[in-house]
C-alpha cells in the first residue's frame, strides 16, 4: 500500500509547492499597497463595484426626474436643476456605468475564458481604473458644487458653448468625460491585444469562446469610436477656455461639426454597450439550453457586421438638421441594414433554445426579459430609421422610450443575467432563486410600465428635456403611470441589491462548475487564485469543459504548460493570432505605484484646466509625461522586468527576446486609436472648409513651404536610417547601436525644431477665425507626436547603451519604429491637406 | 520571384475585415462626395435623379459592387475546396463579403430615385 501512496504524496507535495510558488509571485499585497495591485480579477471587480456605485447615483437622478414629471405643473425642481439632473442621469449611466461595468466584466473574465493568467498590460488595466475613478469623481463633484452640466448628455453646441453656458458645467463634462475615456481606450487596446495574442495553446479563432469574439469587436469599436468624441471635446474646451471659434458660425466654425463628432462616437457607443451584453447572452444561453450554440459562425459574422455597420449610422441622429434627402436615404438604409445582424443573433438564440433542452434558472429569466424588451426596442429602432417617422417623433418621449428599451433591455438585463451566472465564480456561493425572481419580476414589470407607456406620451407630442407640462396637454395619466412604473423598477433593483448583500453570508455553497458550463473560467477554484491557472491548457475543442470535464483538476495539478514559477516572473503564453499556436513566453510586470501616481497627476491636470490655472495644468502634465516614461522604462530586458540570464529556460523564448512580441500589437492598436483621432481632425478641417458658411481661406497660406518640406525631409531621413539600423540589428549587428539611435533622434529633434519655427512664423490668429484655430491644433498635434518620437528614440539610445536593447533583446526599436512610421504618414497627409491643397484648390497663393 | 501577400489568402483574419472596410470606404466616399458637391456646386433640383453626380456615384457603386461580388465568389470557392479551420475562415469571410455586397446595393439604391441636393 505504501508503494502506491508514496508517489501520490509526492505528486501532492509537488502540486502544493507549485501553488505556493505561484502565490508568492502573483499574490495581491494588502494595506496601502493594495493600491498598487495590477491583477485583472481584482481590477475587474473594482471596475464593476465602482460602476455599481455610479449606477445607484444615476438611478436616484432618474427617480428625481420621474418624481418631477409624475404630475403636471410641479415645482419639485426648478428648470435649471431639472436640466442638470437629466444631463447627469444620461452622462452617468452612459459613461460612468454602462461602459466601465462591461469593461470590468471583460477584464475579469477574458483571461479566464482564454485560459491564461492575466491581461497583457496589467499596469494599463490599473491606470485605466484610476482614470475612471478620478474622472468620475471630478464629474460628480460638479453636482455637489451645484454647477453640474445642463446641456443634455450629448452637449450640443451652441447650447454648451461659452455664450449660452458660461458656467463651469460644460467644462466639468468635457474634461471629466475625456479623463474617463482614457480608461475606456486603455481597456480597448489591451483587451484587443490580449484576445489576439494570449489565448491558450490551440485556441484558434474558430475555437474561441463567443464572448471573446464579442469583446474583441467591442474593444476595437472603442479604439475607433472614442477618439472622435475626445477630439470634439478638445475643440469645445479650447473654444470655451481660449475663444478658438470651432463651432461659431460668424468666425468660420459650425455647430453641426460637434453633432457629427459626437454621433460618430455616440451611435457606435450604443453597440459598444450592446455587444458585450449580447456576448453574455450567447455564452449563457447554450449552457442553459444544454447544447452548443446553433450557428456559431453566423453569430461571429453578425458581431463583425455590427461592428462595422454601426459606424455608418451616425447621421440618423441628425435627420432634422437639414441635410439633403439623398444623404438621409443613405443613413436610413444603413440604419435598417444594422437590424440584419441583430436579427441573425436573435434567430441564433431562438434556434438554440428550440433545439436544446432549456432549464429555466434565474439567469435564463433575465435573458428572456432581455429578448422581449430588446426585440421591441429594435423594432422601434427600425421605425425611427424611417426619415418621415423620425421627423414626427424627433425629440419626443418616444425617442426616450426607444433608447431605454434598447439600452436597458439590451444591456442591463443581460448584465443581470451575467451577474447571477458568474456570481458563484466570485463568491463560491449560489444565488437565491426566490429573491432573485422577485427582483426580476419587479424590474421587468416596472420597466415596461415606465417605458412602454412613454411611447404613447411621445406619440402624443410630449417633448423630451422639458421640466414640466400643462394639464391641458393630456399627458397627465401617462406620466403618472410611467412614474409609478419607475418606482416599481427601483424597488426591483433594491431587491436585487438586497439579494446581493445577503448572498455573501447566506448563499448556498456552490459545487464545482455549478451550471455545467463549457468555458474555461469554470475550471477554476471559486473564488479563483490570483494566477487563475496553475498550468495553462492546450485546447482542442470549442467546449473544453464539455470535451474534458477533468481539465480543471489536471491544470490545478500542474499537468499542462508553464507549471513553474521558481524564476519569480509572472509568465503567460503568447500565441499566433489565427491558430493560437504558442510562440513565446510573455513576462508581465508586477504590482506598481506608477499607474495610481500617473492618474493622480492627470487628475491635477484636469482640475488645473477646470479652474483655469494653466501653469499648474502644464506643470502637472509634464510630470505625468515623465511618470509615464519612467513607467515604460521598466520593461523588456530591464533588471526589474526580465534581465538577461545565462540560462533562459526551456525552448520557448521570452517575448522581449523576440523581434515581434505582443508590444508591436499593443503599439499597433494604440496607433489605430491615434489614427481615429487624426481622421477626426482631418474630417474637421475638410468639413469646415467645405460646409461652414463663413469659412475663409487666407489669400496667402501662412505655412512656409520650405519649412514644411524641410521638416518632412528631416524626419524621413531619420526614419530611413532607423529602418536600416533595424534590419542590421535583426541580422545580428549591434555595432554602435546607441550612437546610431542618438543620431536618429537628432533628426527627430531637427524635425521638431523646424515645425516649431513653422508654427512661430505662421503668426496665426486662432481666436479670430476657425481656419487659424484648426491649423494651430493640427500643427500642435504634429509637434507633440514629433517630440514624443524623438524622446522615445533618445531613450532607445540610452537603453542600447545600458544593454537593455541588443541583438539578444531586439524587440523595442521595432515598436518605436511603428510610431515613427505613423508620424511620417500623418505628417505627409497633413502637409498636403493644410499646406498644398489650399494653394492648389483655392484661397492661398 | 513574386512575394506571396499573406493577407490576400482567403483564410487570413484580415479577410474578415476587408469586405466591410470596403463597404465603409464606399459609404464615406459616396456620402462625402455628395456633401461636398452639394456644398460647392449643387445640380439644379429640376434635373431630378438623372444628374452627373448621381451617375458618378452610381458608377462607383457598381464598381464596388462588382469587386465585392468577385471577392465573395473567391472566398466561397475556396471554402468549398478547403477543410477544417481554413474552410471555416474562408466561409466566414465569404459571408461577410456577401453581406457587404448586399449592403452596397441596398444603401446605394436611393441614387436611382432621389435628386442629390434637395
Amino acid at each position: 500500500m505504501s508503494d502506491t501512496q508514496v508517489p501520490g504524496h509526492h505528486a501532492q507535495d509537488k502540486t502544493a509547492q507549485l501553488h505556493r510558488e505561484l502565490e508568492a509571485v502573483w499574490r495581491n499585497p494588502h494595506g496601502w499597497r493594495a493600491l498598487t495591485v495590477v491583477n485583472h480579477s481584482t481590477l475587474g471587480l473594482r471596475f464593476m463595484g465602482t460602476g455599481l456605485a455610479f449606477f445607484l447615483i444615476g438611478g436616484v437622478l432618474a427617480m428625481l426626474i420621474r418624481a418631477q414629471l409624475a404630475l403636471p405643473s410641479q415645482a419639485f425642481m426648478t428648470p435649471e436643476i431639472y436640466n442638470q439632473v437629466t444631463t447627469m442621469h444620461g452622462t452617468v449611466m452612459m459613461f460612468l456605468f454602462a461602459i466601465p461595468v462591461l469593461e470590468g466584466l471583460a477584464i475579469y473574465l477574458i483571461p479566464k475564458m482564454l485560459g491564461t493568467r492575466d491581461l497583457l498590460c496589467p499596469r494599463l488595466t490599473a491606470f485605466g481604473y484610476w482614470c475612471y475613478l478620478f474622472g468620475g469623481i471630478i464629474l460628480l463633484s460638479s453636482m455637489a458644487l451645484e454647477m453640474a452640466p445642463d446641456s443634455g448628455w450629448f452637449m450640443y453646441t451652441p447650447l454648451s458653448s461659452g455664450e449660452y453656458s458660461p458656467g463651469k458645467g460644460s467644462d466639468f463634462w468635457l474634461l471629466g468625460i475625456t479623463f474617463v475615456e482614457i480608461s475606456a481606450l486603455s481597456a480597448g487596446v489591451e483587451l484587443t491585444v490580449s484576445i489576439l495574442r494570449t489565448r491558450a495553446d490551440g485556441m484558434a479563432l474558430h475555437r474561441m469562446p463567443l464572448f471573446a469574439w464579442y469583446i474583441l469587436v467591442m474593444a476595437l469599436m472603442i479604439v475607433v469610436g472614442f477618439p472622435p468624441l475626445i477630439f470634439g471635446s478638445v475643440l469645445l474646451e479650447l473654444e470655451r477656455a481660449t475663444g478658438m471659434p470651432f463651432f461659431i458660425v460668424e468666425q468660420g466654425g459650425d455647430p453641426i461639426l460637434w453633432q457629427h463628432l459626437f454621433w460618430l462616437f455616440g451611435h457606435p457607443e450604443v453597440y459598444i454597450i450592446f455587444l458585450p451584453a449580447a456576448g453574455i447572452v450567447s455564452t449563457l444561453l447554450p449552457v442553459f439550453a444544454r447544447r452548443p450554440i446553433v450557428g456559431y459562425g453566423w453569430a461571429v459574422a453578425a458581431v463583425i457586421i455590427t461592428g462595422f455597420i454601426s459606424f455608418g449610422l451616425w447621421v440618423h441622429h441628425m435627420f432634422t438638421v437639414g441635410i439633403p434627402h439623398l444623404a438621409q436615404a443613405f443613413f436610413s438604409a444603413a440604419s435598417m441594414l444594422v437590424a440584419v445582424p441583430t436579427a441573425i443573433q436573435v434567430f441564433v438564440w431562438l434556434a438554440t433554445l428550440w433545439l436544446g433542452r432549456p432549464r429555466m434558472s434565474l439567469p435564463m429569466l433575465w435573458i428572456l426579459g432581455f429578448l422581449v424588451i430588446f426585440v421591441c426596442g429594435g423594432l422601434t429602432g427600425v421605425m425611427l430609421a424611417l426619415v418621415p417617422f423620425d421627423w414626427q417623433v424627433h425629440d419626443t418621449h418616444f425617442v426616450v422610450a426607444h433608447m431605454h428599451y434598447v439600452l436597458v433591455g439590451g444591456m442591463f438585463f443581460p448584465l443581470m443575467a451575467g451577474l447571477v451566472y458568474w456570481l458563484p465564480l466570485v463568491s463560491g456561493r449560489m444565488p437565491s432563486e426566490r429573491l432573485g425572481r422577485l427582483g426580476f419580476w419587479l424590474t421587468f414589470l416596472g420597466f415596461n410600465l415606465t417605458f412602454l407607456i412613454m411611447h404613447w406620451t411621445g406619440l402624443l407630442g410630449m417633448p423630451r428635456r422639458v421640466y414640466t407640462y400643462d394639464s391641458t396637454m393630456g399627458w397627465d395619466i401617462y406620466n403618472l403611470i410611467s412614474s409609478v412604473g419607475g418606482f416599481m423598477l427601483s424597488a426591483g433593483i433594491a431587491v436585487v441589491l438586497l439579494d446581493l448583500a445577503l448572498h455573501w453570508r447566506y448563499g448556498r455553497p456552490a459545487p464545482p462548475n455549478p451550471w455545467e458550463a463549457d468555458t474555461l473560467e469554470w475550471a477554476l477554484a471559486m473564488p479563483p487564485a490570483p494566477y487563475n491557472f496553475a498550468s495553462l491548457p492546450t485546447i482542442k475543442s470549442r467546449h473544453p469543459l464539455w470535451h474534458n470535464p477533468a481539465l480543471g483538476d489536471e491544470m490545478a495539478r500542474g499537468e499542462h504548460a508553464l507549471a513553474d514559477a521558481s524564476h519569480g516572473r509572472r509568465e503567460i503564453l503568447g500565441g499566433e493570432v489565427l491558430t493560437g499556436r504558442v510562440r513565446e513566453r510573455i513576462h508581465l510586470p508586477t504590482n506598481s505605484w506608477w499607474p495610481l501616481f500617473a492618474a493622480l497627476v492627470l487628475a491635477v491636470v484636469c482640475i488645473g484646466l477646470l479652474v483655469r490655472l494653466y501653469p499648474l495644468a502644464l506643470g502637472a502634465f509634464l510630470v505625468a509625461v515623465v511618470m509615464l516614461l519612467r513607467w515604460a522604462w521598466e520593461n523588456g530586458g530591464h533588471p526589474v522586468a526580465a534581465p538577461l540570464g545565462d540560462e533562459e529556460g526551456d525552448e520557448l523564448p521570452l517575448h522581449s527576446r523576440t523581434q515581434g512580441g505582443p508590444a508591436r500589437y499593443t503599439m499597433g492598436v494604440s496607433l489605430i486609436a491615434d489614427g481615429a483621432f487624426f481622421h477626426s481632425l482631418l474630417f474637421g478641417w475638410f468639413y469646415l472648409w467645405s460646409v461652414s458658411p463663413q469659412w475663409r481661406l487666407p489669400e496667402q497660406s501662412p505655412l512656409d513651404p520650405m519649412l514644411l518640406i524641410g521638416a518632412g525631409i528631416a524626419f524621413a531621413l531619420g526614419m530611413l536610417w532607423l529602418e536600416r539600423r533595424l534590419r542590421r540589428l535583426y541580422a545580428g549587428n549591434e555595432t554602435r547601436l546607441a550612437l546610431a539611435f542618438y543620431l536618429i533622434a537628432a533628426f527627430g529633434g531637427l524635425h521638431v525644431l523646424l515645425l516649431g519655427v513653422l508654427l512661430w512664423q505662421a503668426d496665426l490668429a486662432p481666436t479670430d477665425n476657425a481656419h487659424d484655430a484648426i491649423l494651430l491644433v493640427s500643427l500642435s498635434y504634429l509637434l507633440a507626436h514629433g517630440l514624443l518620437a524623438t524622446v522615445l528614440m533618445v531613450l532607445q539610445g540610452r537603453r542600447a547603451a545600458l544593454g537593455y536593447v541588443s541583438t539578444r533583446l531586439p524587440m523595442e526599436p521595432g515598436v518605436v519604429a511603428l510610431f515613427w512610421r505613423y508620424q511620417l504618414g500623418i505628417y505627409a497627409v497633413l502637409a498636403v491637406s493644410l499646406g498644398v491643397l489650399p494653394r492648389v484648390i483655392g484661397g492661398g497663393a | 520571384m513574386i512575394r506571396r501577400v499573406l493577407w490576400l489568402d482567403t483564410e487570413h483574419p484580415m479577410q474578415l475585415a476587408l469586405g466591410l472596410t470596403i463597404w465603409s470606404l464606399w459609404f464615406v466616399t459616396v456620402y462625402g462626395g455628395l456633401s461636398v458637391v452639394c456644398a460647392v456646386s449643387p445640380p439644379a433640383p429640376e434635373e431630378g435623379a438623372f444628374t452627373g453626380l448621381n451617375l458618378v456615384l452610381g458608377g462607383l457603386t457598381l464598381l464596388t459592387l462588382g469587386f465585392l461580388a468577385w471577392l465573395t465568389q473567391r472566398c466561397v470557392a475556396a471554402a468549398r475546396r478547403k477543410r477544417g479551420r481554413l474552410r471555416y475562415m474562408s466561409a466566414l469571410a465569404g459571408g461577410l463579403y456577401l453581406f457587404s455586397t448586399l449592403g452596397v446595393a441596398f444603401v446605394g439604391l436611393p441614387l436611382l430615385l432621389l435628386p442629390p441636393c434637395l
